[in-house]
């Protein structure tokens, strides 16, 4: 069956499959089986999002910061507190030339184009990235730290959040073995809450292609049950909260 | 379904059941997992609250599934992504068959995906001489060994170290050392190649969100969002059930899984991918295809008794407390789906009750899959039903007909249970010994573990008439029986109103 | 098939006052056909049920299960029946469990026995999960005297009864008994305290196959024999 449908011509066999008709039929077989006509406009939702007592949910700027940090470590993270970005640019460079690392990728972020990292680090490859450059994967597949300025982050879970967009690659807090991570204190919320109400909240052509909610470092238990690291992801995450 | 042709539960379990390791390493894993719920809600605090909050998030969407699927459908268009609907495998084949044609496609890296198990996609690859390599750590290891999966969050369960590192250094060329970093590690660097090379990135799907058109992956290890980063071309494959209505109800599906699964807060990558990469990115897929897959889900549409079988959030809970998952693992059920959920999912997917043999008959429906799951699936209710519908189908096994039919005939008027009472006690005299009964008869299954008890010589039935004798003159403390029926008259009072549920559930 | 159990409850019971009947009509809940499928046959056992207990003001079981079963299926049994659903209904509003009865109905959780015995319990899975009973058998045992209460490991895991699924599904079943002894065995108890009798049988047929040297007890029995000695 098919084979017929693929020998019909040069045409694309699998567009009945995305058509509208078939849509339509779709729609209209589960009104069917609901007993029912079909549903076209928006359904009353009593139960939509967290239940009510969780959305009185929150804490002070002081004990967000602490418990992001404390979720962070025992995720298996490091966390330091920084008071501005200087700070940040110093524990790059001694990141840097502690662990050996021979390449460094950063999103294309003006906190952290302001570092001066390019200038300090002479024997160090820094790029920024670039959405127009060809080999972008490339690059941060072979880079040794990636660092990013987090869009978001959520207290309860331990959790950071970065968007995609032509300055900020999804690659950078994936490939690289390690993922510096610059928190600003003000982008934490008290919990996941906020965030996805915001994602709700955006224009619909707003929305990024990639929203990547981070928890720590990148793990496995798929080996008797052995927790391991960095099994595909970076297995080293710092995250910085500055401010 | 890749239902083992010919063979059983009871086969496979036999099998099972005879092996130590697997039966200790499931043990060892589903105990874990377990505890980890059981600490990381109760430290949440408030569990009973967002179940149910859960519980109504899914049921509500799946009542409205044509408007939400539609409205996620055009929203995920909106957003760049192409959007299939495929009836069954064969539907979901000639779609992936022509995408991989297109793309001339030479390798596709795929992150965990049940539903892809489901359509067999590998084996659609194969055929075409693609290579489909499974970049989850765990199947990796069973794809290699060419074995299914055994559980859904922990698909190696059964295997132990030196059995992946003989697996793996297979593929290495040289001996590695059956040391979780060194295997983990080699894994790391073998698939990183993978993914930088492959043409496809295959993903399931753990949630949609129908108001943005956003698919939602959970995962620790990053390769799904390697799978969705890196190639040009990503393949998301959804059951049809899997729609939310917004992100604001994520938060709640976001709390309840990862919980439910391992006891994290939250897993170590969750992402939400909103149609292709914008045109001024620097990465992600040029192209998203997303194939939304029936296989027989919207045959419990509309069906009181398994409809809510559609609000199941693939965790795997129902398994770490399944006392018959612990025993055979999850290979014993021979579907894709394993434990409970797979108990009763592989059966209602099937159109025929004649199709499938004893999975449903593998649970002794203690319930505690329905108190672990997030979203309070009755799934032992389920199982019952399902028997009920092999009953009605006429494909059970004669000889249960026959023995029901002596249980209606017997149990439908005491007398002819009284006479048959009578008729075992003479009957049993040649067999039990103190008040035991050892024999390998037509109840061996019950004999080869256990002695029956025989049946007593003066059944309650009969001792009745002088126990009533024997009670009126036991001693009663006079002043505590006012107090008592006082109590009592409360209680039928609070019934007469209309209040009353007896002993059980206070819902 | 436990006269012995059926007594020991009565005579507690009676202790209070109660009035008892036995209405001799009644066979069996009908669970096993119901749990195999065989909804039918189910129904003409569960029938004689609803027809023995019409006219009592409580119904009392020793067993979760088929306590279990008049809760959580009989409206489902009977469905297509408005009949016998409205008589299913009001059998389900006045049906307990033996402690749910003594301890939420009556009141009494010291039932005044004495039983210097090392004790372990086993929660029925019907009796917990579709009957909601967590603590009152708790409460009857630790208000007996000299009884020392320790505590069962994985208490909570299915003892492998399951009804038809003990013969259908026998070596599963078996190794599911296996380990419930096991655990038994690994707290020292001398009694095996339970509130079903398909339980008690499954576990009590285990342990005198492999002569294991364990007392098991209806909860019921445990209390009359505390307060007869």
């Amino acid at each position: 069956m098919a084979d017929t449908r693929n020998k019909q011509g040069s045409g694309k066999a699998r567009a009945i499959y995305a058509s509208k008709e078939r849509q339509d039929e779709w729609m209209q077989a589960i009104a069917d089986r609901l007993g029912r006509p079909r549903i076209t406009e928006m359904p009353q939702h009593p139960f939509r999002g967290a239940p009510d007592f969780w959305r009185a949910y929150d804490l002070q700027q002081e004990e967000r910061i602490n418990l992001f940090m404390n979720n962070w470590t025992n995720l298996g993270g490091h966390a330091f507190r920084m008071s501005s970005m200087e700070e940040v640019g110093r524990f790059l460079l001694d990141f840097v030339r502690e662990t050996g690392a021979q390449k460094l990728l950063m999103q294309r972020q003006p906190e952290l184009m302001g570092l001066g990292l390019a200038e300090a680090l002479h024997d160090v490859e820094c790029t920024v990235w670039d959405s127009s450059a060809e080999e972008m994967i490339d690059e941060a597949a072979q880079a040794d730290i990636g660092v990013v300025v987090v869009d978001h982050a959520a207290a309860y879970t331990g959790t950071i959040v970065v968007l995609s967009s032509p300055d900020k690659g999804r690659s950078t807090s994936l490939l690289p073995r390690a993922l510096v991570a610059v928190v600003p204190a003000s982008a934490i919320e008290a919990s996941l809450g906020p965030i996805l109400k915001g994602l709700d909240a955006r224009p619909k052509d707003q929305l990024p292609a990639g929203v990547h909610f981070i928890t720590g470092p990148s793990r496995s238990s798929d080996i008797e049950n052995d927790l391991t690291i960095g099994v595909h992801g970076p297995g080293i995450v710092y995250a910085l909260v500055v401010g | 379904m890749a239902e083992t042709a010919g063979s059983s539960v009871k086969a496979r379990s036999k099998q099972a059941l005879q092996d130590d390791f697997l039966r200790k390493a499931v043990k060892f894993t589903t105990e874990r997992l377990k505890n980890g719920k059981r600490k990381a809600t109760e430290e949440h605090g408030n569990w009973e609250e967002w179940r149910e909050r859960g519980r109504q998030i899914r049921l509500h969407t799946i009542a409205h599934l044509d408007y939400y699927l539609n409205l996620f459908a055009d929203n995920a268009r909106k957003a760049g992504a192409q959007v299939y609907f495929a009836r069954d495998a064969a539907e979901a084949a000639v779609i992936t068959r022509e995408i991989v044609r297109e793309k001339q496609a030479r390798s596709v890296v795929k992150s965990k995906s049940m539903v892809t198990e489901e359509l067999h996609i590998n084996h659609v690859l194969e055929e075409m001489d693609v290579a489909a390599i499974e970049t989850d750590l765990g199947e990796y290891i069973i794809q290699l060994a060419h074995e299914p999966p055994s559980h859904i969050i922990i698909p190696a369960i059964h295997k132990n170290k030196q059995q992946i590192a003989e697996v793996l250094s297979e593929v290495a060329g040289e001996r590695l050392e059956p040391d979780t970093q060194v295997l983990a590690g080699f894994v790391r660097r073998k698939l990183r190649e993978q993914f930088l090379a492959a043409e496809i990135g295959m993903t399931g799907c753990n949630f949609a969100i129908a108001e943005t058109g956003s698919i939602v992956i959970f995962e620790n290890e990053g390769n799904a969002r390697m799978c969705s980063t890196l190639p040009k071309t990503q393949i998301t494959f959804m059951g049809m059930e899997r729609i939310i209505p917004s992100f604001e109800d994520l938060e709640v599906m976001a709390t309840l899984l990862p919980r439910s699964a391992t006891g994290q807060k939250l897993t170590a990558y969750m992402s939400a991918i909103t149609g292709p990469r914008r045109t001024a990115d620097g990465d992600g897929p040029e192209e998203l295809h997303i194939i939304i897959i029936d296989n027989g889900r919207s045959r419990q549409l509309g069906d009181p008794d398994f409809q809510e079988l559609l609000n199941c959030i693939r965790c795997g809970a129902c398994l770490n407390v399944c006392p018959v998952y612990r025993h055979i693992g999850g290979h014993s059920y021979g579907s894709v789906y394993s434990g409970p959920i797979g108990a009763v999912l592989t059966p209602a997917l099937m159109e025929d009750p004649s199709e499938w043999q004893d999975i449903a008959y593998a649970s002794s429906l203690c319930g505690a899959c329905w108190e672990a799951c997030p979203v309070k699936i009755p799934l032992h209710d389920m199982l019952v039903y399902l028997r009920n519908r092999k009953v009605e189908s006429g494909t059970t096994p004669t000889a249960e007909q026959v023995m029901f039919k002596g249980f209606n005939y017997m149990m439908s008027d005491h007398r002819r249970l009284e006479r048959f009472l009578r008729l075992g006690k003479v009957g049993q005299k040649f067999v039990a010994r103190d008040g035991y009964i050892r024999i390998k008869g037509p109840l061996k299954g019950w004999t080869n573990y256990r002695d029956l008890p025989e049946i007593p010589k003066q059944s309650f039935r009969d001792r009745w008439k002088e126990l009533q004798v024997e009670i009126a003159q036991q001693p009663r403390p006079k002043t505590m029986i006012q107090d008592i029926e006082q109590r009592m008259r409360k209680v039928l009072e609070e019934r007469s109103k209309g209040g009353g549920s007896g002993g059980g559930h206070q819902e | 098939m436990y006269p012995r159990v059926g007594e020991a409850m009565v005579r507690i019971l009676a202790r209070y006052g109660v009035q008892l009947d036995f209405p001799k009509v009644q066979t069996c809940c009908g669970q096993p056909a119901f749990n195999s499928g065989y909804w039918d046959d189910a129904r003409a056992s569960a029938r004689t049920l609803l027809e023995a207990f019409d006219d009592s003001d409580f119904v009392i079981a020793p067993s979760g299960s088929c306590t279990g079963m008049i809760h959580h299926y009989y409206p489902k049994l009977f469905e297509n029946d408005p009949a016998m659903l409205d008589k299913a209904v009001r059998l389900k509003e006045k049906t307990y469990e033996f402690s749910q009865f003594l301890v939420n109905v009556l009141g009494v959780e010291d039932v005044g026995a004495t039983f210097p015995h090392k004790v372990t319990y086993h929660p029925s899975c019907h009796g917990t999960r579709l009957l909601g009973i967590k603590d009152e058998p708790m409460k009857l045992l630790q208000h007996v005297r000299g009884l020392e209460l320790v505590p069962l490991p994985d208490a909570e895991l299915c003892c492998g009864f399951g009804g038809t699924f003990a013969v259908k599904m026998s070596d599963i079943s078996g190794a599911m008994v296996s380990e419930k002894v096991h655990n038994v065995e690994s707290t020292g108890a001398e009694v095996l305290v339970g509130i079903d009798m398909g339980c008690l049988m499954n576990i009590s047929g285990n342990i005198h196959a492999e002569g294991k040297p364990i007392r098991v007890m209806h909860l019921a029995e445990l209390l009359n024999e505390g307060v007869s000695s």
